[in-house]
């Protein structure tokens, strides 16, 4: 058997050897050689390309949003921060969709987040969609509250995630600098154009993920960090801006000012902007709702739909415009600085030119029958360069522009930084309207050029106007305009920091210091007295102009004006240079519709609080001490001799009544602060009297009336503000304003202030 | 080394093959050591693939791993137990084998259980399995046993391959009504390399490969999802979320081991992306995990136990040992070719698992037993050579 076996295989064919190895060759060896070449190409030739697909495959990318940088003001209050939120979402793919779940899901969001259940149960039915959000940004309570419903009653499908929303803790303040976030990025103002800042780079977390998406039993994680967006500090000051602010508004509502104002105020020798104010406002946290009540509810009441829309499109677009930088204006006599400034460098005139006016003149170019008025119809008769700024004289700036030229004129226009966008750091920055240089350089007429050296028939922003008034006052250095300061990372280092640029000089550092003494009298005894600050040496010039460019309903050109000052403190040495404008104030308010009465008042107050809280000292004049405020000492118990001497000490005057030996009683009340010039009576054992005092009619005196009024009201105390002297007219002082109505009964002891305008202040 | 020598005192449970038991020596250990280390490494790629899916259906992810632990052991002990049984023995199983085979495969269509719409496995309650796995043995010993005792009769068309031909037929038609592709082309090839290796003439064997050939083209004509399938294998990108989805999640787990791969356990691609990651795909996971220089060891690996299998085949004592060792590395080589050749996109996609690697107690079961059978007979022609010298 074991023979016949070893034969058989012997025997086999040779064939059958051959066979088996052509076998063993093909499918031990070719047929693995295949394979593994197979597996070179997929791992080693092709790696790069797959593995990258894989890995697109295989990983969940969250998002790891980067906490947007704070906007702060000068002194670190924030004006725009943001805080963590969540939104809350559906996936109607993981909901058990049965009537009852749904319901539950519906009513529990719908009484947590005040979302429309109907909604949440066509949201949660949508089961195409696995993100559905029910609400955005509500903050943590809320969440919490969701996650515990979640908990409490095992539901799936309701997520909760975590957003940021943004803040803006001083409303409306500055809202159109600061500007406004949108879903996710800034929409206008600074938070649009430092946008790339403050948004920071947001993070990553790619999670290996399993196919049905939860994290895998292995760790598979990287992580690229989210950097937090860079804060910026501003120039803006919160107070300053505050008070400009305040006035203001204070002025629209007193003048009835039809079409919202603006305001600026600037470091003269920085162009850094300390406040910059358009009003009416809005509140950035509701950014897209109207923010003026009454023309919200108008624009409800407009009964069709589309109408409603674009109308409610226009006044939100109206609101958040940074009329400060983005619209030109007609800046009206306010420009005369510039071209004064122009011709004193030049030459072309000197502080002892004359001019005489005469209130018309003929003016080569023009109609015969369209002579050149000035605003004072009688005319300022004969003056020189200061007066002519100080009476704001149109004939004698006609004269100016020609004398100066059209080229040089048009040469400093454009060094003023007039003709170019100032590229202040805000969005929507515009540019005026200009004369060509050949509409100027006419020989056979000096209409245009005489309409542009007194202010009128074009527009510049703002802006340009404040910037280029810096450079009039700061030694001539036209400065690059700027609102962010320093740029902070993440732990507050500085990151970057704006330093003051020159542009350039347009006068010289003697034509600068002129102008400040002509700029000056302008309001010592000019048209801008109505801008006087107790205690404060103010220049400054006023602007009164028509709208060059808008037309009512019949076509006709409106009459609409917009009333300005620029004021200039201290001069001494000019560190601010404060602008306020108000459009169209209305024609019914008892005052004649000027710069010099209704924006030099405003600066005036906003000047009276920023520059103490700046820090600019003050220097009284003997007179202004007089009415300098100072504080009423406690003298109960002292001996005549004793409260005499503190009296005197601080400037009061002062009358005894009773005949006791010490104080018992005192007007005004001690700690209250009344102006020097006040009476103190002092009862020396007599009873008080505490009866009130009816405060008597005080608007539209002289001071010297006024004060002769006063005589009878004993126990309330007198203060005056604003103008003490007309540039034409001493009697032209009127009081236009009291701090107490009229009728009102108040304590004795009480201080009224009254304000005083140059009435014939009228540009 | 116990377990490899045959010991005395076996010769009296069965005179019948008394005469072979004297010849007996030990199992060839090449051959066993490879397939001992497939087995190992098999168990602990099938361990790291199947971690997430298992862990996913149930919530123990050694769930799959202590089952395959389970069969292995009890693979390696039956692969023994059968290494010892005089594989003379075997000429007297095969036609019983061959009934099995045909009735189990003939029940599948009648109460087989339906996995991703093809009825391929038999569920007998205590144990289930593919009737196929056994219809590949069946045929290895019938041919196997028939070739060697009427080698002759081969060249003859009529008695010659008749019986032959009838056998593969019976068994392609009964797996094409599973419908089991895979199954009915290794039956096929496996069948055409036996009479190949019998000495059938290079005319039959041709004209055995252009039938094939015709009747695949003809069934793909019949089949849409074997046209399906061509198509995906031409550009699965056309439609990666569904019907490609798998051979793409494939390549992007081979594709990223590169050269060293991720490291064991690494693997991204397990995590519930690759379908069927601890089955036919797990060649898949062995190339993100080990990389191309790990997944070409195990190749190479599986490569010596083929050459090994081929030179034993060769040395085999008798012509029936010789076919049964060659039919039985043939089917090996067969099943890796064309699991990894699936896998990698070489071919389309077809459900044909990994031998050693795949999840399955029964398959591994069998291929240990089959491992067994080649170790029966190299028992033999070891054992014979050293005598003979």
């Amino acid at each position: 058997m074991s023979d016949k076996k070893k034969n058989s295989y012997n025997k086999s064919d040779n064939s059958i050897v051959r066979r088996t190895l052509s076998l063993m060759i093909v499918c031990g060896i070719v047929a693995f050689i295949v394979l593994i070449y197979r597996l070179y190409v997929l791992q080693i030739a092709d790696h790069e390309k797959y593995e990258k697909m894989a890995v697109q495959n295989q990983t969940k990318t969250t998002v790891v949003s980067a906490s947007r940088g704070t906007i702060y003001d000068r002194n670190m209050d924030v004006l725009a921060s943001s805080a963590s939120v969540c939104n809350v979402f559906l996936d109607p793919q993981l909901i058990h969709q049965n009537e009852e779940d749904v319901n539950t899901i519906a009513l529990a969001l719908s009484s947590i987040l005040d979302v429309n259940a109907d909604k949440i149960r066509e949201m949660a039915a949508d089961t195409s969609q696995r993100y559905k959000v029910v609400s955005r940004k509500i903050d943590q309570q809320k969440a919490d509250e969701v996650r515990e419903f979640m908990s409490l009653n095992n539901i799936e499908g309701v997520g909760v995630e975590p957003d940021l929303k943004r803040y803006y803790p001083n409303s409306t303040l500055a809202a159109q600098v600061v500007g406004f976030m949108g879903e996710d990025s800034g929409l206008s103002g600074l938070e649009y154009y430092y946008n790339d800042y403050l948004e920071g780079t947001a993070g990553k977390i790619i999670t290996a993920k399993s196919n049905t998406g939860a994290s895998m039993l292995f760790k598979y994680e990287k992580y690229y960090d989210a950097s937090n967006g860079e804060s910026l500090v501003l120039t803006i000051d919160a107070t300053v801006q505050n008070y400009l602010e305040k006035w203001m508004n204070e002025a629209i509502e007193q003048y009835d000012v039809q079409n919202g104002a603006f305001g600026i105020v600037m470091e003269a020798k920085t162009g850094a902007v300390v406040a910059m104010a358009t009003l009416g406002g809005f509140d950035p946290n509701n950014y897209n709702q109207v923010y003026d009540q009454m023309l919200a509810s108008e624009l409800a009441a407009i009964p069709d739909s589309e109408a409603r829309n674009e109308a409610t499109m226009n006044a939100l677009m109206k609101q958040w415009r940074n009329r400060a930088v983005s619209d030109g204006y007609e800046p009206g006599s306010t420009f005369k600085t510039i071209t004064l400034a122009a011709a004193l460098e030049e030459g072309a005139v000197n502080l002892n030119t004359t001019y005489n006016c005469t209130g018309e003149t003929t003016i080569k170019g023009r109609d015969a029958d369209d002579p050149l008025h000035c605003w004072k119809a009688v005319g300022h008769g004969l003056i020189d360069t200061p007066q002519a700024l100080q009476g704001s004289c149109n004939i004698a700036f006609a004269t100016i522009g020609i004398r100066l030229g059209a080229e040089k004129f048009y040469e400093y226009v454009r060094a003023f930084g007039l003709l170019d966008k100032t590229n202040i750091d805000l969005p929507g920055e515009g540019s005026g309207i200009f004369f060509d240089y050949d509409t100027l350089d006419d020989p056979n007429s000096y209409a245009s050029l005489t309409s542009a050296a007194f202010g009128q028939t074009f527009k510049i922003t703002p802006i340009q106007l404040v910037t280029a008034i810096s450079s009039v006052v700061n030694g001539g250095y036209l400065m690059q305009p700027y609102v962010v300061s320093q740029v902070l990372d993440d732990e507050g280092n500085v990151v970057e920091e704006t330093v003051p640029t020159a542009v350039r000089q347009v006068i010289s550092e003697e034509t600068s210091a002129t102008m400040c003494t002509i700029l000056e009298s302008v309001v010592e005894e000019g048209t801008a007295s109505g801008a006087k600050v107790v205690g404060y040496r103010i220049g400054g010039k006023t602007g009164t102009s028509e709208k060059i460019d808008e037309f009512d309903e019949n076509g006709e050109l409106v009459e609409d004006k917009i009333v300005s000052f620029v004021g200039i403190a201290p001069m001494e040495d000019p560190e601010y240079v404060v602008l306020v404008a108000l459009d169209t104030p209305s024609t019914e308010t008892g005052l004649y519709i000027s710069g010099g009465q209704m924006a030099a008042p405003t600066v005036r107050k906003v000047l009276d609080d920023i520059l103490p809280y700046l820090g600019v000292e003050a220097h009284y004049t003997e007179e202004e001490l007089q009415n300098v405020d100072t504080v009423v000492p406690y003298m109960n118990g002292l001996t005549e001799e004793e409260a005499s001497k503190i009296l005197t000490e601080k400037g009061f005057e002062y009358t005894t009544v009773g005949d006791g030996t010490t104080v018992t009683d005192q007007i005004p009340a001690a700690s209250s602060t009344v102006p020097r010039s006040a009476k103190i009576i002092l009862y020396m054992g007599e009873e008080k009297p505490v009866d009130t005092v009816t405060v008597p009619n005080l608007v539209g005196y002289t001071i010297e009336d006024v004060k002769y009024i006063m005589n009878f009201n004993t126990g309330i105390y007198l203060k005056t503000e604003g103008a003490t002297h007309s540039s034409s007219d001493s009697s032209a002082i009127y009081s236009s304003g009291q701090s107490i109505e009229p009728g009102t009964e108040v304590d004795r002891g009480t201080v009224i202030t009254v304000e005083f305008i140059d009435t014939t202040a009228n540009d | 080394m116990a377990l490899f020598k045959s010991k005395k005192n076996d010769t009296k449970v069965n005179t019948n093959v008394e005469i072979v038991e004297d010849s007996r020596g030990v199992m060839d250990a090449p051959f066993l050591v490879l397939t001992l280390l497939l087995v190992g490494i098999g168990l602990v790629m099938m361990f790291s693939a199947s971690y997430a899916s298992a862990y996913e259906e149930t919530n123990n992810a050694t769930y799959y791993f202590i089952r395959q632990l389970a069969f292995s052991v009890g693979g390696t002990f039956i692969m023994i137990v059968v290494s010892r049984i005089p594989y003379q023995l075997f000429r007297a199983v095969s036609f019983p084998v061959l009934i099995i085979a045909l009735i189990t495969l003939a029940l599948v269509p009648l109460i087989g259980s339906t996995v991703n719409g093809a009825k391929r496995w038999l569920d007998l309650g205590f144990i289930s399995f593919q009737p196929s796995e056994i219809a590949k043995a069946a045929v290895i010993f019938s041919f196997a046993a028939m070739i060697s005792t009427r080698k002759e009769k081969i060249k003859i068309i009529d008695k010659g391959i008749l019986p032959y031909a009838a056998i593969l037929l019976v068994f392609c038609v009964l797996l094409l009504l599973e419908p089991h592709l895979s199954g009915t082309l290794i039956i096929f090839a496996l069948g055409v390399i036996m009479l190949y290796l019998g000495g059938m003439s290079d005319w039959w064997i041709f004209a055995g490969i252009a039938f094939a050939f015709g009747a695949g083209k003809l069934l793909i004509q019949f089949l849409p999802y074997a046209q399906e399938r061509i198509a995906m294998y031409k550009d699965p990108w056309m439609d990666p979320s569904d019907s490609g989805y798998q051979i793409i999640q494939s390549i992007y787990a081979i594709s990223s081991g590169g050269l060293l791969g991720l490291g064991l356990g690494k693997s991204r691609q397990k995590y519930l992306y690759l379908p069927e990651e601890h089955n036919d795909f797990i060649f898949a996971i062995v190339c993100e995990e080990l990389g191309f220089i790990g997944a070409t060891l195990v190749l190479v690996l599986f490569a010596l136990l083929i050459i090994r299998g081929y030179w034993l085949s060769l040395n085999a004592y008798d012509r029936f040992g010789s076919l049964l060792i060659a039919g039985f590395t043939t089917l090996i080589a067969l099943q890796v070719f064309l699991n990894v050749g699936v896998v990698t996109k070489l071919l389309p996609t077809t459900g044909i698992s990994m031998p050693f690697f795949s999840y399955g107690g029964t398959a591994l079961l069998i291929q240990l037993a089959e491992m067994g059978v080649i170790l029966s007979v190299s028992r033999e022609n070891g054992a014979k050579r050293k005598v003979k010298k």
